[in-house]
């Protein structure tokens, strides 16, 4: 045999066992590949074995060329061999004892948080909202007289006013004008303030803490969060209202829901109305609501003749509560991890 | 308000359902909240809003009854002529304050029996829990259910002088109430008296001294006005509640004072005989006329957004007790009922018209026009940030504002005013508006390592409030934070955060000595020399305090800083598309030489070419760099915006940079 000739056995050997150990590589069965190792380099019958009853063949001349260019292909078939294991059961693994590549094993998660329910609830509130048009305005938690009372209609004799049911500071004269400084004890404060800054139309939600003294229970907090719509415009009616709420409790709720309108007494609306919602067959308390008191218009320069208003407020701890299933508002305030990261 | 089903019916020919009526009265503003069965009646709970005093009592809730379902309310006349005699009251009443007490009509009855009232009587006055005493007693607690006008029996003969004076308390007068206790008033306090002291609280008790009793024959009745407030005060103050304080709070019938007196005497005389005088005492002055309110019908669409029939507007407010004095096409006048003393403006009678015709009436489908809205920037930024940190591993925590002494002192980085105090705590011990979140998030922490939770990485967005002299206070929203992670980790959370606002903002870092860091721990965070925030590592001694086992670092920034840096709609910036290349320096320079110190120089030093320089790490080696000294290992990245940079062009950019480090911090290169 000429040394070509072995030569061309040679490559043409190494040129199959390249296609063949990328077989058994794509079929990723170890079981190919071992059939593939016995078919090559078998120590009885491969084809490389095979292909060595040759050399005795050739010229002896020839052979230490052939016998190192033998060696080559031997060594590079291993490697064929080899990489293909690893490939197969992962790589890195060390000959004789291949390391498995459990792909059931975790994931390295990274640690996410997570955010207060509350804030979820607002913020689902406040784009339901925006949706129909209202946009989102904050005011000071502490407030004067003023703004928390005198010009919402509560006078000075209403029960709202008693020192034990507001947080009062403890502030001497502080020369605002207002008088008395407190905590607000409702979020439609804010709404005077927009008023008494702005002609109309006015169209907006005004949401924050608010906060009344109240023994601390499962369904009673002395803080807690408030949303209040306001629209006021030429020809604004309680139709208009029914409207707006509808769509929120249907946005809110996710299907159509129906409206109730049960007459109730708020000093800043006149109509008033407490508004329930049909959902799931019962009727839910939902919040307040009303036509804005034509005494509320004029104290912020506003002719209740010319314009009309209405306004409705909700309580967000109450819906994110029945919502989330949350039956003891205080973990809403505990930050417990264990309940925090339920949202 | 509870109410007795039979009771009820004595004023109306009702033949409709219990559940019927309560729907009805639930969508007319009386809201029913349960009922029970009490022997052979039932009892309604119906819920009063506070501008309806004529609904607590049976006679009201009977007359809205009445409108709803059209029937014809039959009032008592309480016609005491039959049972009186010629004679006269035998007591004087003065009334030292009219503002408190417009009128009080007193009445004698004399020869009573005392004994228990008659079963029907009796039956429903158990139905709505009200005990029963004996039949005088329950005589006026039946009137006072029957109307809502309180009354009260005095035992005559206990009445010493001749005059019944309606005045302040004395201060620190003694009164001892029909409840046993005593009682210690004040100049606040309006009290009835006779010659000897106090023997009622006005509006609120009677006392123990001149109470009717098995021995009694002889009675005054009281039956009077009293101003709200003054009366709610004492309620309050002595924490003394009564079915008469509930009713006096929310106002009386004036016109219907003298009803009561004659209806509380007539049943008197008949479940316990006697006489009544006929000559009664009226003190005070009249109520005064009523003022007529004028609807326009007009107003009925403008406001409901419906039409309603006149005729049927007219029922409405005629069946409620409005008295109509003019009509036109337009208009309707009326003089409203005496015990609606709320009905003052056009706008009440649209809601009385809206009540009674239905809320159901009015359409859900009105069409309102479209408008545009828009988020506002401070919901956009914390938006962002309540993103970033919940990508960064932190939970949002929501505490309360007020928090205790201790705890307002604890953090005092924005202001070292003494805060604010409410006039109550809103738990115990806890009265001062907090003036950082830090100290609440701590807090939160120690509520979580009771449970021994690993990883506690906790924020909140809330306010502080920062006292201001003669103003209201300075309020700010903060970003607390508190971690269980290190310093740098807890930084690069901050840097992390405000990169995201802005990536183009260099943070300042300056030492910051506070009671709560560790020292040296902590750190005063600037951008353009205006305050962001604070950050430290907790010290021993805080964390005592605190009741924390584990090590805990916390921060503040403040948001309003964040909105200033903030970019909400980045602008794209141009950006080279030439190969960059990195030089990492290895510099040995004195422990005081600071990082930041090191970077400045680089990036002055090095010019347009120099990208970014990024710290690697630190460490020492004493023995071939001798003691005080420190290894600074960062890397520079070099860039041109419009080529390849050269070899040679980047030696000569790190040469600048490193000759720049050797002259301003002494620093050498590590050979």
């Amino acid at each position: 045999m000429s040394l070509n000739d072995f030569i061309k056995q040679l490559d043409d050997l190494v040129e199959a066992a390249s296609t063949r150990f990328e077989h058994a590589i794509n079929s990723v069965d170890q079981e190919v590949l071992e059939e593939t190792r016995i078919e090559y380099l078998g120590a009885k019958s491969g084809k490389l074995k095979e292909v060595q009853k040759g050399l005795g063949k050739v010229a002896k001349e020839d052979k230490p060329v052939a016998g190192k260019r033998f060696n080559e292909v031997k060594t590079r078939l291993e490697e064929l061999f080899q990489s293909a294991a690893d490939a197969i059961t992962g790589g890195g693994g060390k000959k004789g004892k291949v390391e498995a590549l459990d792909v059931t094993l975790p994931g390295r998660r990274p640690r996410l948080g997570h955010i207060h329910p509350i804030t979820q609830t607002i913020d689902e509130l406040k784009d339901i909202m925006g949706r129909l048009g209202f946009s989102a305005v904050e005011g000071p938690e502490i407030e004067d007289d003023w703004h928390n009372f005198e010009a919402l209609n509560i006078p000075l004799e209403h029960p709202a006013r008693d020192p034990l049911d507001n947080f009062y500071l403890n502030v001497a004269s502080t020369g605002t004008g207002g008088g008395n400084q407190l905590m607000r004890s409702q979020t439609s404060t804010v709404q005077i303030r927009v008023m008494e800054n702005e002609k109309p139309p006015i169209r907006i939600v005004s949401l924050g803490r608010v906060y009344r003294p109240d023994e601390i229970d499962a369904t009673h907090y002395a803080m807690f969060h408030q949303i209040e719509g306001l629209l006021v415009d030429t020809n604004v009616t309680m139709a208009d209202l029914k409207y707006v709420l509808r769509l929120f409790a249907s946005s809110y709720l996710g299907h159509d829901v129906e409206i109730r309108f049960r007459p109730s007494f708020f000093p800043f609306t006149e109509p008033s109305v407490e508004v329930d919602m049909r959902w799931q067959d019962t009727w839910l308390e939902f919040g307040g609501a009303g036509m804005v008191d034509p005494n509320v218009l004029k104290s912020v320069g506003y002719d209740p003749e010319e314009v009309t208003g209405f306004a409705f407020g909700l309580g967000v701890e109450r819906l994110c509560m029945r919502r989330h299933g949350i039956n003891d508002i205080r973990y809403l305030y505990d930050s417990n991890t264990k309940f925090l990261a339920q949202f | 308000m509870l109410v007795s089903w039979d009771w009820l019916k004595q004023y109306l020919d009702l033949d409709v359902s219990e559940a019927e009526v309560c729907d009805r009265l639930t969508l007319a503003g009386l809201n029913f909240d349960g009922s029970s069965t009490v022997d052979n009646d039932r009892c309604l709970d119906l819920e009063v809003t506070s501008n309806r005093p004529d609904w607590l009592g049976h006679i009201g809730i009977a007359r809205e009854v009445g409108v709803l379902f059209d029937l014809d309310l039959k009032v008592p006349s309480a016609d005491i002529s039959k049972v009186s005699t010629g004679g006269a009251c035998s007591k004087i009443v003065q009334i030292e304050d009219e503002e408190f007490c417009p009128r009080y009509i007193a009445r004698s009855i004399t020869g009573v029996t005392i004994g228990d009232s008659p079963a029907w009587m009796v039956n429903r006055l158990r139905t709505i829990g009200i005990p029963t005493i004996n039949n005088v007693v329950d005589a006026t607690n039946y009137v006072l259910m029957e109307i809502g006008q309180p009354l009260h029996a005095f035992d005559m003969d206990k009445l010493t002088g001749d005059t019944v004076r309606v005045r302040k308390a004395e201060h620190d007068e003694k009164f001892l109430a029909i409840d046993h206790r005593e009682y210690l008033l004040s100049t606040d306090d309006y009290v009835i008296a006779d010659k000897n002291g106090a023997v009622a609280l006005a509006g609120v008790m009677g006392g123990k001294e001149t109470e009717v009793t098995e021995m009694t024959s002889d009675l005054l009745i009281e039956a009077a006005q009293f101003a709200a407030l003054p009366v709610r005060t004492t309620s309050r103050r002595l924490k003394l509640k009564s079915d008469s304080s509930y009713r006096f709070e929310r106002g009386v019938d004036p016109e219907m004072i003298d009803w009561a007196s004659r209806r509380c005497c007539e049943l008197i005389v008949d479940t316990a005989g006697g006489e009544v005088c006929e000559g009664h005492v009226y003190a005070g002055s009249q109520p005064s006329a009523r003022k007529s309110v004028t609807l326009r019908l007009s107003q009925i669409p403008r406001i409901l957004g419906i039409d309603v029939y006149q005729p049927e507007v007219r029922r409405i407010l005629e069946r409620l007790g409005n008295e109509v004095t003019q009509q036109s096409e337009k208009a309707i006048t009326v003089i409203p009922a005496s015990w609606r003393r709320d009905i003052e403006r056009e706008v009440d009678l649209v809601e009385e018209v809206a009540r009674i015709h239905g809320y159901d009436q009015i359409p859900e489908h009105a069409g309102v026009s479209l408008s545009a809205s828009h988020q506002s920037d401070l919901d956009r930024v914390r938006n962002k940030i309540r993103m970033g940190m919940l990508g960064m591993g932190f939970d949002e925590t929501l505490t309360r504002s007020i928090v205790s002494d201790i705890w307002s002192k604890a953090f005092q980085g924005w202001s070292l005013a003494e805060p604010l105090t409410t006039s109550m705590p809103m738990v115990k011990g806890e009265d001062r508006l907090r003036v950082s979140l830090i100290p609440s998030l701590l807090g939160a922490r120690r509520n979580n390592e009771k449970f021994s939770y690993t990883h506690i990485d906790l924020y909140e967005i809330a306010k502080v409030y920062l006292p201001k002299p003669k103003a209201l206070p300075d309020e700010r929203y903060m970003v607390g934070i508190t971690s269980g992670r290190d310093f740098f980790e807890l930084k690069g959370v901050i840097e992390g955060l405000v990169g995201m606002l802005n990536p183009n903002v260099k943070i300042n870092t300056i030492p910051y000595t506070d009671p709560i860091f560790a020292e040296g721990q902590g750190a005063h965070l600037t951008i353009n020399s205006t305050t962001l925030g604070y950050i430290g590592v907790v010290c021993d001694k805080a964390r005592k305090a605190f009741g924390l086992q584990q090590p805990a670092t916390v921060a503040e920034l403040d948001l309003g800083a964040l909105m200033k840096l903030a970019v909400l709609i980045p602008q794209h910036q141009d950006f080279s598309t030439h190969p960059a290349m990195n030089r990492d320096l290895n510099l040995i320079v004195d422990e005081d030489v600071s990082w930041s110190k090191l970077q400045d120089i680089s990036y002055s030093a090095g010019g347009d070419l120099v990208e970014v320089v990024t710290f690697q790490e630190i460490f020492r080696d004493p023995k071939k760099d001798g003691p005080g000294k420190k290894r600074v290992l960062f890397t520079v990245t070099l860039q041109a915006y419009d080529r390849t940079l050269t070899g040679e062009e980047a030696d000569a950019t790190i040469a600048q940079i490193l000759a720049a480090c050797d002259k301003e911090t002494g620093a050498k290169l590590l050979a």
